[in-house]
């Protein structure tokens, strides 16, 4: 028989703890000048912090809604690199209430993008691929990899409806589609650049031109600018390059891009998504 | 990528097959790999030995893990063994996460029948009846050819439901796995294979004691079970007997970098970095222009460190690399010349490794984001004297801290740059300059000092 199957062990067990720790003596330990053992398995205490102008340090990194069994967290407002808008409705949680006061009380306005309703979507397509993955919360990627196929990106509408329906907690879908880097939540756009970041690209200079192109395109790598027109990404030369770092266009490898030839490039993709679309 | 040839007389253990046949033929040729010598110690070892007996050659062999941790494989394979469970679970990690790297992605498409019989052999000996090869969605002519020779070997009977006839079965699977760089961390592999957001979890227990799905797990790098098979046959004091008495055999290189022609080679361990770039062929630009133009190599991968011409007698060996400062990793060495920045590439690196970062403990995902700013002040002029000290302490805090590889060799370019290159560092804090011409610090610094 397993130790772990006995009915009250872990309470004996629990309860031997508390009342060991109870006959301890109290002791104030004079930190920083004394510091306590820190466990092995110590990484930090969640906690949710404002900076020095009122403004909540929330990294929107949904640990705190991972962590919280009756899934009473959730988050407000966009990702930490003002990527993914994951907040739908009215300002209702206690961390945007407190984010909308703070502002108020430090005179400035309150960004009003943040908590802009989510824009809805035809779900028709969506619960035929529900009904294709059984509902089941663990072919979550089959299921995002579908709506993503049905709606060119994953709107906030499709992921909220898929955490109905298979009863998956919004925060681990949204969890997955972030850290798969082929799950969009922006539309497809026009164009794509994509640089190569590994250790012999950036010694041949990939990371100036990636800098060029950040401030041209005005998104960083993983977004797409301001106007939807380009999405910059990243790409992999496989070791292969030499003398030149790897910069592809819409998957065409360029010859040779100077930082000055990445301004070019970028208006150049920019005005000609701009003419192409109906105004 | 192509395949370098090195020093005569290099032993060759996990590339012996390669180029032998052809794996890109129906069933990835077994027939020919067969005549190669493949499958001949799984055989040997389903009929004539005992799952024990296998793990005893592999624990002689002395074979450690070739994935960057440098655990003996034989020690891990027990400890699986060792723990009471109805199932267990072999996975070999073939994702390769470093951008750039090939030697994996190589060795799989040269010889895949050979690392299918080294996962069969990991799975005999720890009593698995279901193993996976995890490759990176990228790698679409590694994986169908290892589907391939899986597929093959099941029709031979190798493989499947009644193994060479003992009634025992083995399943092996190949998964494509699509993520960032943090995949390849062995916790995080296991989540990504559970279909779940891929974050690493605490250690220990280590997988080989709960893994995928809950079970006791082997995750081995592919090119650690590729030596299996070799070690097999030609018993392990052969095996022993190869490189640096204590990490023996041979590792994968990928020259990259200021060479003429980049390429895959394989060298025994404990092989001087100056003597594997003096010996390979390739027509390097070390060969041809000699060290002078080569200022640095960067040995690892974006996660790696700088090690100057100077330092270029550490050897190939996780102990030798680790006190100097880098790491072994993907088995990258990308060398650096005059004109590239130190403190740029250093900087480049940990704000890739930063991006890619999963953001589950607190110390990675906002101390490695506080390195790249303060790799960023250093080479546009916005810092202090007093920041090299903040990094150094930084980074003792986010390795301590440290949850999974990539947050405890995150530092590792921006500390190794600092102790090897001090003096170009210095230029860009003090002097506000840059001694390749690359960055543009202000000299803002400079007339603080001087005032």
């Amino acid at each position: 028989m397993r130790t772990d199957r006995v009915p009250g062990l872990g309470i004996v067990k629990g309860m031997m703890l508390t009342i060991t720790r109870a006959f301890q003596p109290k002791v104030t330990v004079q930190y920083p000048e004394v510091v306590q053992p820190i466990a092995p398995r110590h990484r930090g205490r969640l906690l949710l912090l404002y900076d020095e102008f009122g403004t909540l340090k929330c990294e929107t990194c949904f640990q705190c809604a991972a962590a919280c069994p009756i899934e009473c967290i959730d988050m407000g407002g966009v990702d930490t690199r003002d990527r993914y808008h994951v907040h739908w409705g009215p300002a209702e949680q206690y961390a945007e209430r407190r984010e909308e006061s703070a502002l108020r009380r430090s005179g400035r306005t309150v960004p009003d993008r943040t908590f802009d309703p989510f824009e809805l979507i035809d779900l028709g397509p969506l619960d035929a691929v529900l009904a294709r993955e059984d509902y089941n919360p663990r072919r979550a990627i089959q299921i995002l990899e579908g709506a993503q196929e049905a709606y060119g990106h994953l709107p906030v509408a499709a992921l909220q409806h898929i955490a109905h329906q298979t009863g998956a907690w919004y925060s681990e879908l949204y969890g997955i589609a972030t850290s798969y880097p082929h799950l969009r939540f922006e539309p497809p756009t026009g164009h794509v650049v994509a640089v190569c970041r590994c250790s012999t690209c950036a010694a041949l200079g990939s990371g100036r031109i990636l800098a060029a192109f950040r401030d041209h395109l005005g998104t960083d790598v993983g977004g797409v600018s301001p106007d939807g027109a380009v999405r910059l990404q990243q790409t992999d030369c496989r070791g292969e390059s030499v003398g030149v770092p790897r910069v592809t266009v819409d998957g065409e490898a360029l010859p040779r891009v100077s930082v000055e030839d990445a301004a070019t490039i970028a208006a150049a993709l920019r005005a000609h998504v701009a003419q192409g679309r109906p105004a | 990528m192509e395949l370098l040839t090195g020093r005569r007389g290099w032993p060759s253990v996990v590339l012996a097959r390669a180029g032998t046949y052809d794996p890109g033929l129906e069933g990835a040729g077994i027939g020919f790999a067969e005549a190669a010598g493949a499958w001949t110690a799984w055989r040997r070892a389903v009929t004539t030995m005992l799952p024990e007996a296998v793990i005893r050659v592999v624990a002689e062999s002395g074979l450690r893990g070739r994935g960057g941790g440098a655990y003996p494989t034989g020690e891990k394979w027990r400890a699986c063994r060792r723990m009471d469970a109805t199932e267990r679970f072999v996975v070999a990690n073939g994702f390769e996460a470093d951008p750039g790297a090939q030697a994996d992605r190589t060795l799989m498409e040269l010889d895949p029948h050979g690392i299918v019989e080294g996962v069969a052999l990991a799975a005999y000996a720890v009593d698995a009846t279901r193993a996976y090869i995890a490759v990176g969605s990228g790698a679409t002519t590694a994986a169908a050819r290892l589907r391939a020779a899986v597929a093959a070997a099941e029709s031979a009977g190798y493989l499947g439901e009644n193994v060479l006839g003992t009634g025992r079965p083995l399943w092996i699977e190949v998964r494509e796995l699509s993520g960032s760089f943090v995949v390849g961390e062995e916790t995080v592999l296991l989540r990504a294979l559970e279909e779940k957001r891929a974050q690493p979890d605490q250690r220990p227990p280590y997988p080989s004691e709960r893994g995928l799905f809950g079970q006791p797990t082997v995750v081995n790098n592919v090119e650690t079970l590729a030596a299996v098979p070799w070690i097999v046959t030609n018993g392990p004091s052969a095996y022993a007997a190869i490189g640096d008495p204590a990490e023996p055999g041979t590792t994968l290189v990928q020259l990259s970098g200021a060479v003429a022609k980049p390429g895959v080679v394989e060298v025994p361990t404990g092989t001087p970095i100056k003597e594997l770039l003096e010996r390979t062929s390739g027509g390097t630009a070390w060969n041809e222009a000699g060290p002078a133009e080569i200022k640095a190599v960067f040995v690892g991968g974006p996660s790696g460190g700088f090690l100057p011409i100077s330092a270029l007698d550490t050897r190939l060996s996780h102990a030798a690399l680790v006190a100097a400062g880098a790491i072994p990793g993907s088995g990258s060495i990308v060398l650096i010349d005059t004109n590239a920045c130190i403190v740029e590439m250093a900087t480049l690196m940990t704000r890739f490794l930063n991006d890619e970062a999963c953001g589950k403990t607190i110390p990675c995902r906002i101390g490695t984001r506080r390195m790249a700013e303060l790799g960023d002040g250093f080479c546009t002029g916005r810092c202090r004297p007093s920041d090299p000290d903040l990094l150094r302490s930084l980074a003792a805090d986010t390795r301590d801290a440290a949850l999974c590889g990539l947050e405890a060799t995150a530092m590792n370019p921006l500390l190794s740059g600092m102790r090897y290159f001090a003096q170009e560092f210095e230029d860009h804090i003090v002097r506000g300059s840059c001694p390749a011409g690359v960055c543009r610090p202000v000299r803002a610094t400079a007339a603080v000092g001087a005032r």
